[in-house]
């Protein structure tokens, strides 16, 4: 019998190819949705983890509570302890330092006068330490535009934009000016090596990137850092574990009358990331709950018809002495079948497009050129393992919902009323 | 004289219309001997449809008693009537009803899937089928590929491949031009010689008159008229 109803829905077009493309489409915009949604949050809490937040991120109070003014005078000392104890006590948390500063940057000409200049925030990272996972953490070698990385101490990098707009170029020299931790004028010069585009306007605006024990040294903060980031081993934010932590850590210090003690916050305890990421789950779950509902109505109505316009035909089959359950249970099996080619088909579609938004991206550069927040510049899909069954909810479970209600019809009426209405 | 297979007892049929109860049929008695030819004759809304529902087990009598090949209509569960089709009962239409997306054999074959029949007694059974209408060389045929004719024609091997006991045709001629209605009546009547099946008609044309055993006149839900014509 369901050799008969295959040869049914494999003939019948508009058994088959209509509902099939209504669930394809359906299931695939379904799946790019989600892939898309999920690509976006992910990148904003990577770019953030990556370039400012870390999964977890230690400064001194004083420091978290002016932290956007970078007060290095207030930087955490004695780091590598700090280092070896919570090496010892989080053993699955990678711990480095960071420090963020601000100042000039100037660019001589032949003769030593100021070719061009501006602000700029400098980001000390170990670049030089060749235990560090910060060049791959950053992606650097990716990232690199033009020249190369650093290999030597006195050697910087600048991002791209801010390297054009002070029309410098690999291999040329650069003065910082600024001051140390403890507020005096301080001015060096450096090998700009290399340009990089972080993909985040924010960053790209005016960031040169230093090798740590450079920053320390031109900062005086010798075994000192503003801030120090623990990233998960795996890489992988996990807002609990990271709270759990956070919470452990700072439990020790509540009671110290240390002004400079420590305190540790978790990625989303910055930059208003919690409400933000929270505010953009509950949309996303929202809309995604929505989109599924409106995909089900229609994929409902499309069983709807389909049943209704097969009166004719369950009428034939009644008289021909099938009775009303077996075609109803028929009916949800041709349902389960076309379902899951649907959803099947859909589900491809849907995953090699999000491989495409994964691998391209849509580039919204140029609507946040100005934006204050960490947030990639090229929005990107996600392929998760939920992609490959997410489309199926309203694929198969609204096709079936349809074909439901178009088949409570047969089973509530009376056979000969039905007949009557099947025009038989 | 032979058991009657289809026995009717004082069997009324009301339909709620408009708030109000209509009587279709009104303390009918009536009974059809096996191997009959008989037509229901009567003008539209004499109930002769209402009847043929009846004693298709596709609808029940409101009062009175219905015996169709011993069973009691009114006590049959939607199972056991959808059984008593399935085995016992065949249906031809007026507008042949043919499932167009199947070919010949397959639309004369699916009676016999509902019964669970092997592949090999299928094919036996519908290609036998075929051959009572002469329609053997049509099997891998669609529906839309057909005249009128042989549309019909299909329709009976489709009625008649189960071997039922009974055949029921509402109006089997009404769509035809008078020679095809004449081939479709005589494979009938052969077929109820042959195998012995009992058809009932319901029909207005004249053309079938000819052909019946019997003729049951219906007026507003009553029998007007029974007359046996040989």
């Amino acid at each position: 019998m369901i050799k008969f109803i295959l040869k049914g829905i494999l003939r019948d077009k508009s058994k088959s190819v209509i509902p099939l493309a209504v669930i394809s489409v359906g299931v695939m915009v379904t799946v790019i949705m989600s892939g898309f949604l999920n690509g976006v949050f992910s990148d904003i809490i990577n770019q953030n983890a990556k370039l400012d937040t870390g999964h977890v991120k230690i400064m001194t109070k004083p420091y978290f509570e002016n932290k956007e003014q970078l007060p290095n005078d207030l930087a955490l000392l004695e780091i590598q302890e700090l280092i070896d104890s919570l090496n010892l006590n989080y053993p699955d948390l990678i711990w480095t330092p960071r420090i963020k500063f601000g100042g000039i940057m100037d660019v001589p000409d032949k003769e030593g006068n100021t070719k061009s200049q501006g602000p700029g925030i400098g980001l000390a990272i170990a670049l030089q330490n060749s235990k560090s996972d910060e060049l791959k953490r950053l992606q650097l070698s990716k990232s690199l535009r033009k020249g190369n990385l650093p290999t030597e101490s006195g050697e910087i990098l600048l991002s791209d934009n801010y390297a054009n707009k002070l029309k410098i170029n690999p291999g040329e020299k650069i003065t910082f000016f600024g001051s140390t931790m403890e507020g005096s004028m301080v001015f060096q010069s450096y090998k700009m090596v290399g340009t990089v585009e972080f993909g985040s306007p924010l960053m790209d605006r005016g960031t040169f990137i230093i090798d740590i024990e450079d920053a320390q040294n031109l900062l005086d903060m010798e075994n000192g850092t503003g801030e120090l980031l623990g990233y998960f081993k795996d890489e992988i934010y996990n807002d609990q574990n990271a709270l759990v932590i956070s919470n452990e850590f700072n439990s020790k210090y509540s009671k110290s009358q240390d002004e400079y003690a420590p305190v540790m916050v978790t990625l989303k305890d910055q930059n208003g990331l919690r409400e933000s990421l929270d505010m953009g789950d509950a949309f996303s779950g929202i809309f995604i709950f929505i989109f599924i509902l409106s995909m089900s109505l229609v994929l409902w109505n499309t069983g709807l018809i389909g049943g209704l316009r097969r009166y004719n035909e369950f009428g034939i089959r009644l008289a021909l002495g099938e009775s009303k359950r077996n075609v109803f249970k028929l009916m949800m099996v041709e349902a389960t079948i076309i379902g899951l080619i649907g959803s099947i088909f859909g589900t491809t579609l849907g995953i090699i497009f999000c491989y495409y938004l994964q691998e391209y991206g849509i580039d919204i550069s140029s609507d946040i050129e100005n934006s204050t927040i960490i947030m990639p510049s090229v929005m990107r899909a996600y392929i998760t393992s939920d992609l490959f069954y997410v489309g199926f909810i309203p694929g198969l479970f609204s096709m079936l919902f349809g074909t439901a209600l178009a088949g409570r019809g047969i089973f509530k009426r009376e056979t000969a009323r039905l007949f009557k209405e099947l025009e038989v | 004289m032979s058991k009657p297979i289809i026995q009717l007892k004082n069997t009324s049929k009301t339909y709620p219309i408009a708030g109000k109860e209509f009587m279709a049929l009104k303390k009918l008695n009536l009974s059809i001997q096996e191997a009959e030819f008989t037509g229901i004759v009567g003008p539209s809304g004499s109930g002769k449809t209402t009847l043929l529902n009846i004693i298709g087990s596709l609808d029940k009598p409101s009062t009175g008693d219905a015996t169709v090949l011993g069973k009691e209509i009114k006590s049959l569960s939607h199972k056991e009537a959808a059984s008593l089709r399935n085995f016992n009962i065949g249906f031809i239409f007026q507008v042949f009803n043919l499932l167009p997306v199947y070919t010949v054999f397959e639309n004369v074959e699916f009676a016999l899937l509902l019964q669970k029949k092997s592949a090999l007694e299928r094919k036996k059974a519908v290609m036998k089928a075929l051959e009572w209408v002469g329609l053997e060389d049509q099997a891998n045929k669609r529906p839309d590929k057909l005249s009128g004719g042989e549309s019909q024609r299909v329709a009976i091997a489709r009625a008649m491949v189960k071997t039922p006991k009974i055949v029921l045709a509402d109006e089997p001629t009404a769509n035809l031009d008078s020679e095809n209605a004449h081939g479709i009546l005589k494979t009938m009547k052969k077929l109820n010689k042959d195998l012995g099946t009992t058809f009932l008609f319901s029909t207005h044309d004249e053309k079938v008159m000819g052909y019946l055993d019997r003729i049951i006149h219906l007026r507003d839900g009553s029998i007007e008229k029974d007359k046996k014509m040989k």
